[in-house]
């Protein structure tokens, strides 16, 4: 799995692992992101929906390692369980976090697709963050607050993803370098 | 990997441009504002709400000024005073503006919805 692999162009993208293998793989990512979603939530805000999103690194950085379906587990897996955990399942926080998710894995998928060869981790996470951030908010402004004071917090809260974007990305970018140097017992 | 290449780049100038935008677009200061508050010399101050369109003719000092709302906006479309300040101040949308005409004694202030400013001035 990692001779063959690093003579690819360069994303470093691998085959996922089969069966079992695969499940483990994404469970384990899953209950990283799960951990690192509820230590953010224990966070206070200085703006109600600001977060860093560090578990978008997560996503990143699998999406980098065994492309969009194990990330799109992983993530999935990290808001319905990471709502179980924090107590909001099916209250508007999960609805949000949930279309937010959907939507980065929509312009993960996107940009892979479009620019995969170019793209480095911090290009797909800036994208997933402003996705995210930016169907969080027409979420809330459609379905919870009708009002356009809404749309004014906008560009704050999309100003907010863009940085936290790029710093996830940069770490995504490091933890993969690591992944990629690390010994073979890292990677699994 | 490094954690910037050039693509990466693109798209957080891209995502910037996006984000710059968006202030531009949604981002405007205090809140659309309701009502034209206007005065003029010897009368009580009258209200002319913005949401219907309007043109009306206020009496002052020198003649009468000419007010219009268009759209949510308001603006002295004509004044007999000597510098029409008043008709170059242009519409006024945001709660707390204000255009007048002193030497006619006239004076337009929008209000209602959120205010950023106490006054705004030229």
């Amino acid at each position: 799995m990692a001779a063959g692999a690093s003579s690819m162009p360069s994303v470093s993208e691998r085959a996922p692992p089969a069966g079992p293998q695969r499940d483990r793989l994404i469970a384990g990512f899953a209950a990283l992101a799960i951990a690192i979603h509820i230590l953010e939530a224990a966070l206070p805000s200085p703006l109600p929906g600001v977060k860093p999103g560090l578990a978008n690194v997560i996503t990143v950085v699998v999406l980098l390692r065994w492309g969009w379906g194990v990330a799109a587990w992983v993530a999935g897996l990290r808001v319905l369980a990471g709502s179980l955990l924090v107590g909001t399942f099916l209250s508007p926080t999960f609805i949000l976090s949930a279309s937010g998710a959907a939507a980065a894995l929509l312009a993960l998928w996107l940009a892979q697709r479009l620019g995969g060869r170019w793209l480095g981790a911090t290009g797909y996470s800036v994208c997933a963050a402003l996705a995210h951030m930016g169907t969080q908010v027409l979420v809330a402004w459609q379905l919870f607050i009708p009002h356009p004071a809404i749309l004014k917090l906008a560009p704050f809260l999309l100003t907010a993803a863009l940085v936290f974007g790029i710093v996830s990305g940069v770490i995504a970018a490091v933890v993969v370098d690591k992944l990629e140097a690390g010994p073979e017992a890292a990677r699994a | 990997m490094k954690p910037l290449r050039p693509a990466d780049l693109v798209v957080i100038v891209a995502a910037a441009l996006l984000v710059g935008a968006s202030w531009a677009a949604l981002w405007s200061g205090g809140g659309p504002a309701e009502y034209a508050e206007i005065s003029a010399p010897g009368t009580v101050p009258q209200r002319l709400a913005l949401s219907s369109d309007a043109v009306v003719e206020i009496a002052g000092r020198l003649g009468a000024s000419v007010i219009e709302v268009r759209a949510g906006r308001v603006r002295f479309n004509e004044s007999p005073c000597v510098g029409r300040q008043c008709v170059h101040a242009g519409w006024l949308s945001r709660s707390g503006q204000v255009a007048a005409c002193l030497p006619n004694g006239v004076v337009v202030e929008v209000g209602g919805g959120r205010r950023e400013f106490d006054a705004v001035s030229f």
